[in-house]
């Protein structure tokens, strides 16, 4: 019960720091912000794999719907990362961990350990809304720089609300 | 917690993930054009493909119906030219006036084979297989021996998609041969025999068998290509004629088609946008 109620103030309160990041704040073609795959990345890992699905697919729409992008673009990604999203935990976790009912963050898991979670996540969803925006395989120098770019400047966002007060409460 | 077998949950989960990701590709490929573009140019080669084979076992069977065709043509062709021939040894023999024709005639034909078509709903669609690489382009004509097809709506490499004449959206300018008389001919949807030649003016005294054939002045088909003949017409707002054309076309056993390349099409396109602006 409490799981759930904090999953839905979380999930408010990344949509809302998402659309807010990307409407009001203008990077430029070589830099997307998305801080939600956050939320789907540090799911309770005892959370069913299609209460998962869907919450991740709510949330990427309602990004989609909410910032100027093409709407299921984020959808799609947030989608794909939350079905990869336990076989990334198993590389990183430790025995035991596997059906704790905490979020995996960056007290639980260790600065390192953290950082590479978030990174291969980031990487994935990434190249997987890179991928659906030129929607061809053929390798663009300029998608890598953005994808690139993207990556540093997310998972620093990300590190930044992991330290942050407000999330620590609901979690 | 109860012990099930692992299988399901599995399976649910992969289902519901394929679903959720075909429904936001959907959602991509409706809300935005590129991928749009995309996602079709795929599935048109792929379709393509299909009907190809289709095409290939149906075309089989009809092999007869097909000889005959072409068959008549010929004969009808053969005619023409001792005709035609006929009347350029008079020509040559009497008269000073003669010029031998060019080389260079003002409509050239790509002959195609269909692969798809359908006859059934109120937008028909006819696919080629020739495309970009045979030289086929967009708004060009597609004619056959007895009329008008359509006109090339989108190309891929290998394979056109034509708008039927039997398209509610269609339109074809088109005359009565006897009397001059033109106007757009429409297909109002009902059956693939028939369409509907509008605009005529009240004054013009048609008569039931008239010929009816393209008027030659869209630029995308050559003139006087026949179309069908008046079958009966009835008077609307007092003003017009509305003539309803039995086609000479059957498209149901259609199997060869000729795209029209006009080779004058961008000139004329390029002097009626300027006049526009």
């Amino acid at each position: 019960m409490k799981n759930s109620f904090s999953n839905i103030i979380l999930f408010f309160s990344f949509l809302i720091t998402q659309v807010l990041l990307t409407n009001f704040i203008n990077f430029g073609p070589l830099l997307f912000i998305s801080v939600y795959p956050l939320f789907i990345l540090t799911f309770p890992t005892n959370t069913s794999p299609v209460n998962m699905l869907l919450w991740s697919f709510a949330l990427g729409l309602g990004v989609d719907y909410f910032t100027d992008s093409i709407l299921g673009l984020n959808a799609a990604a947030a989608v794909f990362l939350a079905f990869v999203q336990p076989l990334i935990f198993k590389l990183v976790c430790r025995k035991g961990e596997l059906e704790n009912q905490i979020r995996p963050g960056l007290t639980e898991l260790g600065l390192s350990r953290f950082l590479t979670f978030i990174a291969i996540g980031l990487t994935i969803h990434h190249i997987a809304i890179t991928l659906l925006e030129n929607f061809s395989f053929a390798f663009q120098f300029h998608s890598l720089v953005r994808i690139v770019l993207s990556l540093l400047v997310n998972t620093f966002l990300i590190l930044l609300i992991e330290f942050g007060i407000f999330y620590k409460n609901w979690r | 917690m109860a012990k099930r077998s692992p299988v399901t949950p599995i399976l649910a989960t992969i289902l519901l993930f394929l679903a959720l990701e075909t429904g936001s590709v959907l959602m991509i490929a409706y809300n935005s054009v590129f991928q749009q573009v995309r996602i079709f140019g795929v599935l048109m080669q792929i379709h393509g493909r299909f009907l190809n084979a289709q095409t290939n076992i149906k075309y089989y069977f009809s092999l007869r119906n097909v000889n005959e065709q072409l068959a008549d043509e010929n004969s009808r062709l053969l005619n023409q030219l001792a005709k035609y021939q006929t009347q350029l040894d008079t020509l040559k023999a009497d008269s000073l006036s003669y010029k031998p024709l060019g080389d260079s005639s003002d409509f050239s034909y790509i002959p195609a084979k269909i692969i798809g078509n359908s006859t059934n709903k109120k937008q028909n669609y006819i696919i080629i297989d020739k495309g970009r690489k045979d030289g086929v382009g967009k708004d060009m004509g597609v004619i056959s021996p007895n009329g008008v097809i359509g006109v090339v709506n989108a190309v891929s490499d290998n394979y056109s998609y034509i708008i039927s004449l039997l398209n509610i959206n269609q339109s074809v300018s088109a005359k009565i041969s006897r009397l001059g008389a033109f106007g757009p001919l429409i297909w109002d949807g009902r059956s693939a025999d028939y369409a509907l030649l509008t605009e005529i003016p009240q004054h013009i005294k048609i008569q039931v068998g008239d010929s009816v054939v393209t008027s030659g002045f869209s630029s995308i088909f050559p003139p006087d290509i026949p179309l069908g003949t008046i079958r009966k017409s009835k008077i609307i707002n007092g003003t017009h004629h509305e003539i309803q054309v039995k086609l000479f076309q059957d498209f149901r056993t259609l199997h060869y088609v000729n795209v029209v390349v006009s080779s004058h099409k961008e000139e004329v396109d390029k002097i009626s946008t300027q006049n526009e602006e």
